[in-house]
């Protein structure tokens, strides 16, 4: 006799399951994407939803062990799926309490560029009152320790920074004083078009170890008609820097980013091709933000998401040919996204935060001290809209500015768990508030989700990665290495 | 066009959930009569996709907002459960 019952006395009763609390959307074909409470997902037939939710499925069906195993039914006595989705939820937002983490000093709204669709209206090169000044960044610093969060990060923004170049290298060089004693994790970035680098800023960047993040919108004349310079010379200047640049501080210390305007449209390869020849491992494929001189010169208006998701999706389905080819290559806002989606880790991209990331993930401090709850918010400041001021650093406290109303009222109105439409999709979990953008294009934090281009943008996105995983096993495994990088 | 929705199949909050996502292509009056909601409806100006492709849809997303209700109300003590779990050892109640 055996030591152990036969299969068939573990096997549970026909209809003895519960649901765990899940969402779904359709895909295409009849095919549904399921995700359990905290985004973990499954694909389904339509047949199959129906089963599982008319409690018509047996324990000997395919898809049962793998529903059991992702949290979305559990059989009585199954006490483990409650605890660990509750672990998993509170991994998500882990965070959280850490607080603000990314720190933004515009040192300059001066720029040597004159770019059509700049979401920061900048100034000509010669008006000093548009320079942060040292007594605003001794006040911007005070704020920034009292942060948290055991890493912090602060980034240099302009117009152009580096026409601020002292008040870089006070800040850099106070900040590491004030981290002898905070003891944080201290990461430094400037955000630069590289035009103006020079041999002594590279010494003082390896000497800090000060990361560069600049730009470069493609080929040499799509670039030079994005950026214009007095000289018509942006691009030349970008190629000789980089080279200077990776020379002095090593490979990795130079990230670059495109924006995509119009004419890039018709160009996706064209510019991932260029990131190829300048040897980046990868590209941000990003989209016009409705803000500043974008809104001005009509360059937002020039494509909708629709022409944009086109050409994310021509330009996703040639990295992934590369990648296929042996190229390693990645697309970052798809790495971004994917981390959510096949990881537990979050990675905290500001716009795709929930609760939004203003102000408790990222904070901006203006030259003239006004404090920004976001980039963004400083972009519709420069349009006259100060919606999203907290405070300034000259009359306002820490607790001030992290406790006003305002800020504790648009994380509140944007919550996507609670907000219409948000809380029943299945995409929620991956997707993120963004109340500024929807208050730029709708006048309030939420916006009317179905006329969202934010919502049309991450839906078409998330659907194009779930369709490529479904469909394209090879897709699927660069996915994962996407999402799982060191 | 006007649609006749029996309201013992569903309910209001689902024929309000699927007009809401159909607000950009559909606008939509719902009204209640004896036993059922009266959805009025009007393609938005503009619109690329066709006013039958939209209906067609419309009707398949009020299905799937009456399963998304069923699903959270069956869920909703297991979704407390859940985020009780996650907050149990946090400093944050009193």
């Amino acid at each position: 006799m055996s030591k152990f019952s036969t299969y068939d006395k573990y096997i549970s009763q026909e209809g003895s399951y519960q649901l765990l609390p899940f969402r779904f959307e359709r895909l295409e074909n009849e095919t549904i994407v399921v995700t359990n409470y905290v985004g973990e997902f499954v694909f389904l037939k339509t047949e199959e939803l129906n089963d599982l939710v008319s409690k018509r499925l047996k324990p000997t069906d395919e898809i049962y062990s793998m529903l059991r195993s992702s949290h979305i039914l559990k059989e009585n006595g199954d006490a483990a799926s409650i605890e660990l989705l509750g672990l998993k939820t509170r991994t998500k937002f882990s965070n959280l309490p850490n607080f603000t983490n990314l720190h933004i000093f515009v040192v300059s709204l001066r720029c040597d560029h004159s770019c059509p669709y700049c979401q920061v209206s900048r100034q000509s090169e010669n008006k000093a009152a548009f320079d942060m000044t040292f007594e605003t960044a001794d006040k911007a610093l005070a704020i920034v320790f009292k942060s948290p969060n055991p890493a912090i990060k602060i980034e240099f923004q302009g117009g152009e920074p580096l026409l601020n170049f002292e008040l870089i290298r006070y800040v850099v060089t106070k900040a590491k004083a004030l981290n002898e004693t905070a003891r944080r994790e201290l990461q430094f970035v400037i955000a630069t078009t590289l035009s103006l680098i020079t041999d002594e800023a590279l010494d003082f960047c390896k000497e800090n170890k000060v990361l560069l993040s600049c730009s470069l919108d493609g080929p040499e004349d799509l670039h030079n008609r994005n950026r214009p310079r007095p000289n018509k010379d942006s691009y030349e200047r970008f190629v000789d820097g980089l080279k200077r640049a990776r020379d002095k501080l090593g490979f990795d210390s130079v990230s670059a980013l495109m924006t995509t305007s119009a004419g890039s449209l018709s160009r996706v390869k064209d510019i991932i091709d260029e990131y190829l020849r300048l040897d980046f491992d990868g590209i941000f494929l990003r989209h016009l933000s409705p803000y500043g001189f974008a809104l001005k010169t009509k360059s937002y208006g020039a494509y909708n998401v629709e022409h944009w998701l086109d050409f994310y999706r021509e330009g996703l389905d040639y990295i992934l040919e590369l990648n296929k080819q042996g190229i390693h290559f990645t697309e970052y806002f798809a790495s971004l996204l994917l981390t959510k989606m096949l990881t537990s880790n979050d990675p905290g991209f500001v716009d795709l935060m929930n609760p939004a990331g203003l102000g408790i993930a990222a904070v901006v401090f203006n030259y003239d001290g006004d404090v920004y709850a976001s980039d963004e918010s400083r972009m519709l400041r420069e349009m006259g809209d100060t919606t999203f001021k907290l405070g300034n650093l000259h009359s306002d406290s820490y607790e001030d500015i992290f406790t006003s109303e305002l800020l504790l009222n648009a994380l509140d109105d944007s919550f996507t768990a609670s907000a219409p439409m948000c809380c029943d999709c299945a995409f929620e979990p991956w997707c993120g508030a963004d109340p500024v953008f929807h208050h730029a294009i709708f006048g309030d934090v939420l916006g009317r989700k179905p006329e969202s281009e934010f919502c049309k943008r991450i839906m078409g996105v998330v659907r194009y990665l779930l369709i490529k995983m479904k469909s394209d096993p090879q897709a699927k495994i660069i996915f994962m290495q996407w999402a799982n990088k060191c | 066009m006007k649609l006749e929705l029996d309201d013992q199949i569903y309910s209001l909050e689902a024929v309000q959930k699927a007009s809401y996502r159909f607000i950009d292509r559909l606008t939509i009056l719902i009204s209640k009569s004896k036993g059922s909601h009266l959805c009025e409806i009007n393609p938005v100006k503009g619109t690329e996709s066709s006013l039958e492709e939209n209906l067609e849809d419309f009707k398949r997303e009020l299905l799937d907002q009456q399963l998304r209700k069923q699903i959270k109300e069956e869920t909703e003590p297991a979704r407390n459960l859940i985020l009780a779990y996650a907050f149990s050892r946090s400093t944050l109640q009193k």
